[in-house]
Formats: C-alpha cells, sequence, structure tokens
C-alpha cells in the first residue's frame, strides 16, 4: 500500500447509484471509521456486468477500460456489490486475455478491488461498535459474492457484534434468489418461480428484516415479498453496520 | 470403418496437432498417479477385514454380515440364513471347488443359476474394506449371473483376500490381462427411480449376505 | 413466445412437475451433501479428477489408440462412428446381423443422444429398456428429463397409472416397492431372452482395453450377460488411462450423482466370453462415437468433454428445479446441458438454453471435475451475441446503457431524468407497474428511488463541506 491511510475509491454501482444511495453513504461512513481517505470518483457509471453477461465482450471492454482508467492511483477500490466487485477482479482480466497490457491493467485493478464487506473483515479486523438495532433478521448470500469472492462468513461475523440483532439461519441461503441481473427481465417466468420459493423461506424464518450484500438480488427478494405481502423488510448489511437501520428498508419512502 | 477413425483421429489432430512422445504422457500419468493416496476417503483404520465388515453393514451399503472360523462351518452358516428367512434349502452352488468340497447335507445343491433363483451361495475373489465391495471375476468357476438373478444372494469371503483400498486391488491385478467381467458388488440391487426414493431388489438380488471366513487371531 | 419460452411456460403451470422434481431433487441434494462432509478430501479429488481428465483430452489420439488395441487383444470389435446417425447404422448393422428380434438395453445417455431407441424401432427390433427409469418412459412414450433419473418428472401416482396398464400381474401398486417389484416381475424372462444387449461406457480403460458400467439396479449386468452379443456404445471422451485413475473417477462420479460412496453394481467388462466361462456374451462390441466431441475440442468446449454425466449440476441449478428436463427440448437438460446442446444442435436453435440461466456458480461449485459452467455458459453467450441472435430490443438496449456508460456527465443527466420520472409511476414506495418494466413489474414490485443519484447527492454534500 503506497499511502498509509490508504487512497480509496467507493464504486458505487449503478444501482445503488440510482436506487438507493444510502448504500453509498454507510459505505463511506464504514471506510471512514476504518481512516481511509475515501473518494467518490465522479467519472464512474457501471461495471459493465450486463453488457458482459448478454455476450457483448466487445462493449463490456470499453466499459472496463474506462473504469481501469478512472480507478488507476487508488490504493484500493471498493464495491458495495459482489457481483460488481467480481466483474472487476475477476471478469476484467478475462476479457483482456489476448492484450498484454491492458491485461497488466486489469489484473492491477483487480488486485486492488474489494468487496466492501468482505474488506471491512478481512482487511481491517472491523467490528460495529456502539451499533444496535433490536430487531431480527436473516442473511441471504448473494451468489457472486458467495462462490467468486468467497463472501460468506464476514458479514454474518459483523452483524453478530452489531447489538440487539438477533440472525435467524436462511434455509437455502447459499441458493441463487433468481435476480442474475438481466436474466429476471428475459425469463421473468422463470425468474419469479425462483423468486418465489426464495421469498418463502425468507417469510419461514419469521425474521423482521432481510440483509444482504447485493442490491439487485434485495431488489428482486424486497419486490417479490412485497409484492405477496410480506411485512419482511429490506436493507444491505452495510446499512445496518452503519447504524442506518432505523431508516426507511427497501421501497419505504423517508 | 477406418474411414471414420481416420476422420475423427484428423478431427482430434485439428485441435491437438502434436500428439506428446508417449514417454512424456506416462511422465504426467505418475505425477498425477502420486496424488491419488491424499484424496481417498480416510477411512480404512484398523484392518481390512474389521474395516470391511463394519462398512457392509453401514446404512449405504445395508448388506447383512457376520465372521465365521473355518470355511467348513459355511454350510451352516447358509442353514441359519435360509432358517431365519423362511426360505427352502435349494441353494443355487457356485461352481466353485472350495464350495463343492464343503459337505452342504440337509440342503439341495444344483451348480446352475435360474432366472427366479431364489438363494444363490457364492464365493468372492476378494473385497474392498474402503468401499465394502465383494469382488467377482468372471470364471468357469464363477458365472456372472450368479451376483445378479438370485433374491437371496450368500457370499462368502476369505478375510486375507480383503485390500484396504480400491486402488490395492487394481494393484494386485495390475498388467495381468482381464477376465471378461470385473464385479464390484457393493450391497444389494436398489434403484432410487422413482421419485428418489430408496427401494431394495430392484433387479439384482433384494438381500446380500457377507460371510467373512476366518480371522487374523486364529 | 419461441418454442423454449411455450415449453416453459407449460412446465411452471404443472404443478405435478415440481412436486415430482423437488421430491428427487432434494433428496439428492441433501445425500450428496453427506456424502461430501464425509469426504475432507473432497477438494483435493475433484482437482486431481479434473486433471486427470484433462491429461486424456491432451493425448486423445494416444489413449484412443492404446484403447483400441488392448479392447482388440480381448477379443473386442472395434467400430468408430463419427456422427450418431452413423452409430445407429453400426448398432443396427450388429443386431440385424445378430438376426436379433430382442434387444434389452442399459441406461445410456449417449444411446439417447444418438436417438439409437428410435433408430432400433425404425429397424423392427423390440426394444426393452431395463432401467427402472427408462422403462417407465419407455411405457410412457417419452424422453428423459434427467440424466441420472430419466423419469423424474413422474410422481409415484404416474408410475403406478402406467404400470396398472401396461404390467401384467401389477399387484396393489400401492408403494414404490410394489412398483419396483411389479417391474422386477415384469422384466425377468426379457432379460433372459434378449438376442442382444446394449449398454453404454462410464469409461473405457485405455491400458486392459475394458469398459466400466456403474448401476445400482443390476440392470447392466442383466443386459450384457445372458444375450448372444453385447455392444457398447461410448463417447470417446469417456477414457481414462487404467483403472487406477477409474478409482478416482467412480470416488467422484457416484457422491456426486447419488451420494453413495459406490454403486451396487460396478462392472469392468472386457471382451466375449472366455474359454470355460459359463455365462457371457459371444460377441463383444465397442462403438466409439465421436458424434460432436472433436467438434466441442475445437469450438474451446476441451473443459466439458470432463463431464462424467452426474447430474449434480442440474439437482443444484435453480432453473432446472423450476421447469425440469424436457423444457431444455434436448437430450441433456441443466446446465450441462446448456454448454453441450448448442453444439450439438446449433447455437440458433437453442440459444435459450445458456441464456436461462443466472449464472449462480453453484453447478460449478458441486461439478465432481470442476467444469467451469457458467464461464462456457457465457462464452455460448458471446458466440450468440457475436453471431447477432440477442433479440433486438434488449440488443438495442444494452448498445443505449453502454453509449451512457462510457460517457458519465450524459449518464448522470440521464439518470437524474430518469430518477424524476419513476416516482411518477409509484404508489407508497413502490412500482408495480411501469413502462418497458414488465419483466420486473409482472411479478415483483419495484422500490422506488431514494431520490437523487448517489453521485449528485454525495456531490452537493461535499460542496458544502
Amino acid at each position: 500500500m503506497k499511502n498509509n491511510p490508504p487512497r480509496v475509491a467507493l464504486f458505487a454501482t449503478c444501482l445503488v447509484d440510482a436506487m438507493r444511495p444510502q448504500i453509498g453513504f454507510a459505505a463511506l461512513a464504514l471506510l471512514e471509521q476504518v481512516n481511509c481517505l475515501v473518494e467518490v470518483p465522479m467519472g464512474q457509471t457501471c461495471c459493465g456486468q450486463p453488457a458482459l453477461n448478454s455476450g457483448d465482450q466487445d462493449g463490456t471492454r470499453k466499459i472496463a477500460k474506462h473504469n481501469i482508467k478512472l480507478l488507476a492511483g487508488f490504493d484500493h477500490v471498493v464495491v458495495p456489490s459482489g457481483s460488481c466487485a467480481a466483474t472487476i477482479k475477476k471478469d476484467y482480466p478475462d476479457l483482456f486475455e489476448t492484450d498484454p497490457v491492458w491485461h497488466a491493467k486489469a489484473v492491477d485493478l483487480a488486485n486492488r478491488t474489494y468487496e466492501l464487506l468482505s474488506y471491512m473483515s478481512d482487511i481491517w479486523g472491523w467490528r460495529p461498535k456502539n451499533v444496535s438495532c433490536a430487531t431480527t433478521a436473516t442473511y441471504h448470500d448473494s451468489c457472486s459474492g458467495l462462490r467468486s469472492l468467497n463472501v460468506q462468513a464476514q458479514p454474518r461475523a459483523m452483524l453478530a457484534s452489531v447489538a440487539g440483532l438477533e440472525m435467524r439461519p436462511l434455509e437455502g441461503a447459499n441458493v441463487c434468489c433468481g435476480f442474475g441481473g438481466t436474466f429476471c427481465v428475459k425469463y421473468p417466468d422463470i425468474s419469479n418461480a425462483i423468486v418465489a420459493e426464495k421469498a418463502a423461506a425468507i417469510n419461514a424464518t419469521g425474521a423482521d428484516l432481510l440483509l444482504g450484500g447485493d442490491l439487485g438480488c434485495l431488489m428482486n427478494m424486497a419486490g417479490k415479498l412485497h409484492r405477496d405481502g410480506s411485512k419482511i423488510r429490506a436493507f444491505h448489511a452495510a446499512e445496518i453496520l452503519a447504524g442506518m437501520g432505523d431508516g426507511p428498508a427497501i421501497g419505504e419512502t423517508a | 470403418m477406418t474411414d471414420a477413425k481416420q476422420a475423427i483421429f484428423a478431427a482430434i489432430r485439428k485441435t491437438l496437432p502434436a500428439p506428446a512422445p508417449a514417454p512424456t504422457i506416462a511422465a504426467e500419468l505418475s505425477q498425477l498417479r502420486a496424488r491419488i493416496n491424499a484424496t481417498r476417503p480416510d477411512r480404512v483404520s484398523g484392518p481390512a477385514d474389521e474395516v470391511f465388515l463394519e462398512r457392509v453393514q453401514s446404512p449405504g451399503v445395508a448388506a447383512t454380515a457376520e465372521r465365521i472360523n473355518s470355511f467348513d462351518e459355511f454350510p451352516a452358516a447358509v442353514m441359519r440364513y435360509a432358517v431365519r428367512h423362511n426360505l427352502g434349502l435349494d441353494i443355487a452352488l457356485q461352481p466353485h471347488p472350495d464350495l463343492a468340497t464343503l459337505n452342504w447335507s440337509g440342503c439341495q445343491t444344483h451348480d446352475h443359476i435360474g432366472t427366479d433363483e431364489t438363494l444363490a451361495v457364492g464365493l468372492a475373489l476378494g473385497g474392498i474394506a474402503e468401499t465394502g465391495s465383494l469382488i467377482f471375476h468372471s470364471s468357469q468357476i464363477s458365472p456372472t449371473l450368479f451376483a445378479f438373478l438370485p433374491l437371496h444372494h450368500i457370499v462368502a469371503i476369505p478375510y486375507k483376500n480383503i485390500w484396504p483400498w480400491m486402488e490395492d486391488y487394481v494393484a494386485s491385478f495390475a498388467g495381468k490381462s482381464p477376465p471378461r467381467n470385473v464385479n464390484f458388488v457393493t450391497g444389494a440391487s436398489g434403484t432410487t427411480d422413482i421419485e428418489g426414493a430408496l427401494v431394495r431388489g430392484a433387479h439384482g438380488p433384494g438381500w446380500l449376505h457377507i460371510v467373512v471366513v476366518g480371522s487374523p487371531g486364529l | 413466445m419461441n418454442a423454449f419460452q411455450g415449453r416453459v411456460t407449460a412446465a411452471l403451470a404443472d404443478p405435478t412437475l415440481k412436486t415430482a422434481i423437488d421430491r428427487t431433487t432434494n433428496t439428492a441434494r441433501s445425500k450428496r451433501a453427506a456424502a461430501i462432509a464425509a469426504w475432507p478430501e473432497f477438494a483435493q479429488a475433484r482437482e486431481l479428477g479434473r486433471d486427470m481428465k484433462d491429461h486424456v483430452i491432451a493425448n486423445m489420439e494416444y489413449y484412443l489408440t492404446m484403447f483400441e488395441a488392448n479392447a482388440v487383444k480381448t477379443g473386442a470389435k472395434i467400430h468408430w462412428a463419427r456422427t450418431g446417425q452413423e452409430a445407429c447404422e453400426i448398432v443396427v448393422g450388429i443386431c440385424k446381423a445378430a438376426k436379433a428380434k430382442s434387444v434389452t438395453r442399459s441406461k445410456s445417455m449417449l444411446g439417447e443422444e444418438i436417438g439409437l431407441p428410435h433408430a432400433l424401432e425404425a429397424a423392427g427390433i423390440e426394444r426393452v429398456e431395463t432401467d427402472l427409469a427408462e422403462h417407465i418412459i419407455q411405457l410412457a412414450g417419452e424422453t428423459p428429463s434427467h440424466i441420472i433419473w430419466p423419469a423424474l418428472h413422474k410422481t409415484r401416482e404416474q408410475v403406478g397409472e402406467l404400470f396398472r396398464a401396461h404390467h401384467t400381474d401389477p399387484g396393489e401398486l400401492a408403494t414404490v416397492e410394489e412398483m419396483v417389484s411389479s417391474a422386477r416381475r415384469n422384466l425377468r424372462e426379457k432379460f433372459m431372452a434378449a438376442d442382444v444387449g446394449i449398454s453404454g461406457a462410464n469409461f473405457l480403460i485405455a491400458d486392459t482395453g475394458a469398459i466400466c458400467t456403474v448401476t445400482n439396479e443390476g440392470n447392466a449386468e442383466l443386459t450384457t450377460t445372458p444375450p448372444r452379443v453385447h455392444i457398447v456404445t461410448a463417447g470417446i471422451e469417456k477414457l481414462v488411462p487404467s483403472m487406477v485413475e477409474a478409482m478416482t473417477m467412480l470416488r467422484l462420479l457416484v457422491r456426486s450423482a447419488t451420494g453413495a460412496e459406490l454403486t451396487q453394481y460396478t462392472t469392468f467388462h472386457a471382451g466375449p466370453k472366455q474359454p470355460g466361462d459359463v455365462d457371457g456374451p459371444e460377441e463383444f462390441h465397442i462403438v466409439l462415437v465421436d458424434a460432436g466431441r472433436t467438434t466441442m475440442l475445437a469450438e474451446g468446449l476441451a473443459e466439458m468433454l470432463r463431464c462424467l454425466r452426474c447430474g449434480a449440476c442440474m439437482n443444484h441449478c435453480v432453473v432446472y428445479r423450476q421447469i425440469g428436463g424436457h423444457a431444455y427440448g434436448a437430450t441433456y437438460p441443466g446446465p450441462m446441458g446448456s454448454v453441450i446442446t448448442p453444439s450439438l444442435d446449433g447455437l440458433e436453435t437453442s440459444q435459450d438454453l445458456p441464456r436461462a440461466c443466472t449464472l449462480n456458480g453453484q453447478c460449478h461449485e458441486v461439478c465432481p471435475v470442476a467444469i467451469p459452467l457458467p464461464t462456457l455458459i457465457r462464452g455460448w453467450r458471446t458466440k450468440a451475441w457475436v453471431q447477432g441472435y440477442e433479440p433486438l430490443h434488449t440488443a438495442w438496449a444494452l448498445r443505449i446503457w453502454e453509449f451512457f456508460a462510457l460517457r458519465p456527465v450524459l449518464y448522470q443527466l440521464a439518470s437524474n431524468l430518469a430518477l424524476r420520472i419513476m416516482p411518477l409511476f409509484a404508489k407508497g414506495g413502490w412500482i408495480s407497474k411501469m413502462p418497458l418494466a414488465g419483466g420486473w413489474t409482472r411479478y415483483r414490485d419495484m422500490p422506488i428511488p431514494q431520490g437523487g443519484s448517489f453521485l449528485a447527492q454525495y456531490k452537493k454534500r461535499q460542496a458544502a463541506k
């Protein structure tokens, strides 16, 4: 690390930017607690995952180059989403396999990029202090974070230090919620059948809150729960950890 | 159809143009083999015959088993089993000389296996402790169908012929020309084809009883 | 609605199907999990299995040559088939030469792939499927919906009805046990009366020329032993160097497929009846089939040739578990099928298969030979995009998105405009219907955006500092 404290770029992701800025502010609050010098590069848009998963590699490479340039020079790049972090960390280098110059740059970025929850726990050993949230919650592991970045124990360990928060295990917590990015709009019937099963499992926990680390999956599950009249409210785990659990949940107005 | 063979090999060569020389392939293979032992389920912790007896009776294999002191006691063990299961004493006896010399008085035996045989009695070549498998090599004295047609199959196995791991069995026959059939039999026939529910006696035997003969202490 | 979407709609509307899928796949997943938990060395074994298969595939010509030479020594007759049709012609030719009236068949997915059941029937040969599940779907006139449990889509009640209609003396059929017993009685004489037995091969053992079959029912051996002729059809990728490697593969295959440690019957067949043998076939034929394997090799799908056909990927696939196997419209369903089918049937007709995947990665996680299924599936999407198969509306939506994503200033303007429009469709905090969002809002509500974008709010906050 060049700087101490490190210079950190927060890559908020397009979904957080548009739909739920509070997750971005929660991430900022957490990063400031470990004394990072956080910046939010203004040129950021999207990691390119929708294009990549639709097969448009050329389009994705353009976006990747944009982000590689944008995020050059930061010690760390932190992303409050397992799937967007995985795109930068795992897919960017693969995209430039035949281009040694950009491949090296992509690998360099990949090595500096972290998913927020694992970053707080693995790099800083951070645990919330004086954060309370007296309620019950369950946690869904989003697939990319879980399988590409090994995010599983970290959020649970940090949430265990939130005063008053009782965590309930979710049956099939590691099973996909049916979001799958563009999948959910390309094959809405299948996606619905999958998220219906997930919603049933979430309801069965009897918890008040659904927590997760990826806004896409959370919107999918929260949207289904709301459509079906469930009272369960959804937050990004970072919001709870940053002490923002008393605010409006996903889909609630302030 | 040599045309087809040539065409397939040509197609392989399109992607893999330069086959490696045999010594290179052999060296790579021996490196792979060196990794096998570390991947085996760490299970054969005691004497192979004891582990074998435990495995064959474990829920996954679900055979029944017993141990007798000497081969002479085998007919009596068979008769006890037949009585316990209300079976007649009309036995299809595998045409193995070691079985033929035993005293089967009290039973009727025949040396062939019928389509709807109730009870067959046989002698396995050996067994594998790791998996609780019996091994049969097809031959004049070990017809394959003895292990597949009866409803009840009672098999004797000399305790000395139990190999700890699958690879140990393989090593014992490496380089020898194989019999027509090598059968690993691991428990009675079963199926999970209807709703995943396990039912025994699908096409092969519904019951497998294993009799280990002798023990190291004797 | 295209053919795939039509099959999906039908599958999702069938409540019995979901019940049937759940009954088997739930059991399969929990039994596999228990087997893997009892095998701490699994991760290492999986890497070894992967490397062994890669070794064989990289040296395919060498091992095929070795296998052929050794199989010939056992008395086997080797045939080579470039295509499925060629393979079927060879098999039918052998049956005719043997004047076969009745053929028993032990389940082989390759046989299904190349259309062997149909070819036998077209040749006027009686075909008796001996695997219980294949027997069920033969009676039903259907195709397999799973590669391990071909009749997975049938409930016990449906099986009972079939047996009642087709079996002699079926009995009460009140329980699964009674159904199995009825099938046993009805198939017994067929095994013994067949002229030819046809099996697949789980492994081809290069250094002995033997082929390995695995079954739990014992139907493979009853299929291959009594008839005069045994015909094996096997894909050329099924090679292992020797029995030693077969043992590693068996440990991986069986646990991944059924959660058992070894199949009840694991048999290595080498050639025809030997002098003195009491039973066994007089002729032993092995048909080595390419049928697209070398094409997959050339298409960058060499990793797919590792596949052991265990079915774990489909048991763990959220899509498969909703739509079942038939909706895929191909021999191989689930994640492995979504990789294989575009290669076998062409991408244009099967482009939906790789697209109808959430890329969640659980299939790769459970694969016993670590096939990177999501990567391969995404590879097909790349080809589909390049070949212009992406539906126009999504292709254009993506291009517009990319245009903005590369122009941050325009992006923020557009996004803040959209964020102002979206709440107009909301009731409370949620949108239940909005133009262009029908795919989402048909089944779920969409939360309204919280307010201005994060970047806009952050800029304001920094300016105020």
